[in-house]
């Protein structure tokens, strides 16, 4: 065969070769750079949502939300008790992380993927709160789409209920303010226009919830008529010092960053009318309509190294912008991450972007979903404003040096091994099934002594990292 | 050497030849540009600009236009689909008709195999006089909208209108954007 002829059979042989060795197999290693694998836990098997790591006395307790079961298995057994229990909240030692120990699983709501379970949690000390009872440990968790539950975890292994909100047609991505207990509750009040909006409540005392206000995108309101505004997916509070709550809304489309004035939000007029719902609103950054926005990261004050001898400017208010996949394969424009400068609030405006190179791994021919979809969002000083970790499904994690965000680099990631528990999953072709099993890493948490913790949507269950490396110099912990 | 009278026959044939020939490709064109026409509906030109979704179909026909497009991953619910009227002001086109829609009554819709919800809109940006039909079924986490605009005051109009989503032309179009199901 002549030269040429060659190259016209191998060049195609080659590609796609290099597609299938690439597709992940039981008993491949982990793919990794500059990150490294300290510890495993398979989560019963259950598919994960939030990860939350709680220093807890002299113990680090994680805290792990699940989406609903699936169809091949709806309720998962539970090995510590034997029975199928609906996926809910798994309560994991984490204080040696080369050795994590399963202590408990809380069931959460009967129903599959996003139909069920306990997606989201977040953990508060009670001698934190300015109510709570001193010597309580308070998980706030959702339960499935009905309601939202309190439960004291002082002791981790034998958790109890100690209040629940509910009558909700939907629940995900909540906030909780650790220092005033004020909390905002991603919700679908009934006669909310949308699936999913904002319930401020005031939860420093949580046996005791108290109603603040319903709050939402004017439009979305009980009674409004036209157009829907896009429906919220979750929102981060810097507190009362920063007086910011950055709304995410979107998905994987029509996203939206909404900034609001804290102190307007929570002592405004409640009653959800146009104007109430926008009295507080300070600024917007409307995204493509092929984008949206699953976390809105603040990162407010940033020194910019470039800008440092600049009169104006040399620090600069940051969100980073992380839209989540939802298409297998790449069915869908691709889903990144976003830095978006908002010092001039009424001007917010976007000034780079990241993604894994599809290339670098033929993401798109591996299975399941390929691009973002959360990131960490610990604001321990470890890793604030220097590094930020990005769930990127079946690219896995992506450690990303923010230190100039105006050009964020990667150092390092890490794609974890599939099991026999990982699921599979599937895109409809001529009308037919056409499955491949990849990871899927969903979320991820930093904490205080620098470990990281991903979590798999494919029922992969948990993995702790460490930096090594480059990246661990980058983040100064050499 | 050739005869002028052969040259003359010659070139006359070459010239029927290439006349056909253009006539073929002027049919074919013809035919590939003719409005598509089924039943009384003419496809016509999406008309709205370009949002997040990929471009749907639409028909003019029995004084009504009809747009209809799957979106894909949309669907609030996977396990049971859109039962809820508001989900149908949400997920359908209605905005991009009229952005100050005023809701009406809604029903259980099945369109083919797929069930859902209509609901009745006034288009308060015409006057509201003019009435639309917002329609969202699903297809596990996949939706398909179809929008009703027009003289569908009476319902068997909108029948005619339902009738068509659901004859193959729409069909086999919505079913290849879903995989075939």
């Amino acid at each position: 065969m002549k030269p040429l002829a060659l190259l016209i059979v191998g060049l195609p042989l080659l590609a796609a070769s290099g597609a299938f060795a690439q597709q992940q197999k039981i008993g491949d290693p982990p793919e990794a750079s500059n990150m490294r694998l300290v510890g495993w836990n398979d989560l019963q098997g259950r598919s994960a949502y939030q990860p939350t790591i709680h220093h807890q006395g002299d113990r680090w307790i994680a805290y792990i939300g699940h989406h609903g079961g699936t169809d091949a298995i709806p309720d998962p057994i539970n090995p510590m008790t034997g029975k199928a229990e609906p996926n809910g909240t798994s309560i994991v030692d984490v204080t040696y992380p080369a050795n994590p120990k399963y202590l408990r699983h809380i069931p959460g709501q009967e129903g599959k993927y996003e139909g069920g379970g306990a997606q989201m949690v977040r953990v508060c000390d009670g001698s934190t709160l300015p109510k709570g009872d001193r010597n309580a440990v308070y998980m706030l968790r959702t339960f499935g789409s009905e309601a939202h539950e309190i439960w004291n975890v002082a002791d981790p292994a034998n958790p109890r209920l100690v209040t629940r909100i509910a009558g909700l047609k939907d629940t995900h991505k909540s906030w909780w303010e650790c220092d005033t207990g004020i909390a905002y509750l991603v919700s679908g009040a009934p006669d909310w226009r949308v699936r999913r909006m904002t319930q401020i409540y005031d939860l420093s005392d949580p046996a005791h919830p108290r109603k603040i206000r319903d709050f939402g995108l004017p439009g979305q309101q009980p009674g409004a008529t036209g157009t829907v505004p896009m429906e919220l997916h979750g929102p981060i509070s810097t507190g009362p010092q920063g007086n910011r709550v950055y709304f995410g809304y979107g998905t994987d489309k029509e996203g939206m960053v909404q900034i609001v004035d804290r102190d307007k939000l929570l002592k405004g007029p409640a009653a959800p009318t146009d104007a109430n719902l926008r009295y507080p609103e300070v600024g917007r950054l409307p995204m493509s309509a092929w984008n949206g926005a699953h976390t809105t990261f603040p990162m407010l004050q940033m020194p910019i190294a470039e800008f440092a001898h600049d009169k104006d400017g040399s620090k600069r208010d940051i969100v980073m912008i992380v839209d989540e996949a939802i298409q297998n394969e790449c069915r869908e424009a691709r889903q990144m991450v976003w830095f978006a400068d908002v010092s001039i609030e009424s001007r917010p405006m976007m000034i780079s972007s990241w993604t894994v190179p599809e290339a670098s791994g033929n993401f798109c021919q591996r299975g399941g979903r390929f691009g973002s979809h959360s990131s960490n969002e610990s604001m321990a000083p470890v890793y604030y404003k220097k590094m930020a970790f990005i769930a990127f499904f079946n690219a896995g994690v992506r450690a990303l040096d923010i230190r100039d965000p105006y050009h964020p680099t990667e150092v390092g990631y890490f794609i974890p091994a599939i099991t026999d528990k990982t699921d599979k999953r599937c895109v409809r072709e001529a009308g037919q099934d056409r499955c491949k099993t990849a990871i899927q890493t969903n979320n991820v948490e930093t904490d205080e002594r620098g470990y990281i913790y991903i979590v798999d949507r494919a029922n992969t269950g948990l993995h702790i990292l460490e930096l090594t490396g480059s990246a661990r110099t980058a983040a100064g912990l050499n | 050497m050739l005869s002028t009278r052969t040259l003359v026959y010659g070139a006359l044939a070459a010239t029927f030849v290439v006349a056909l020939a253009g006539l073929s490709v002027f049919a074919r064109w013809d035919v590939a540009h003719r409005p598509e026409t089924h039943d009384g509906w003419q496809r016509i030109a999406w008309p709205f600009p370009r949002d997040g979704w990929n471009e749907g179909q639409a028909w003019r026909g029995h004084d009504m236009e009809l747009y209809v497009r799957p979106k894909l991953g949309f669907c609030g619910n996977c396990d049971t689909g859109v039962v809820e009227d508001s989900e149908v002001d949400r997920v359908t086109d209605i905005d991009l008709v009229d952005p100050l829609f005023v809701p009406l009554e809604g029903q259980h819709i099945q369109i083919a195999d797929l069930v859902g919800r209509m609901r009745l809109y006034r288009l308060r940006s015409r006057g509201d006089s003019q009435l639309a039909a917002g329609i969202a079924v699903s297809y596990n986490c996949d939706l398909v909208v179809a929008l009703i605009v027009g003289k569908i005051a009476n319902a068997e109009q909108r029948q005619i209108a339902r009738k068509f989503l659901e004859a193959d032309p729409v069909q086999f179009w919505v079913n290849r954007q879903l995989g075939e199901k």
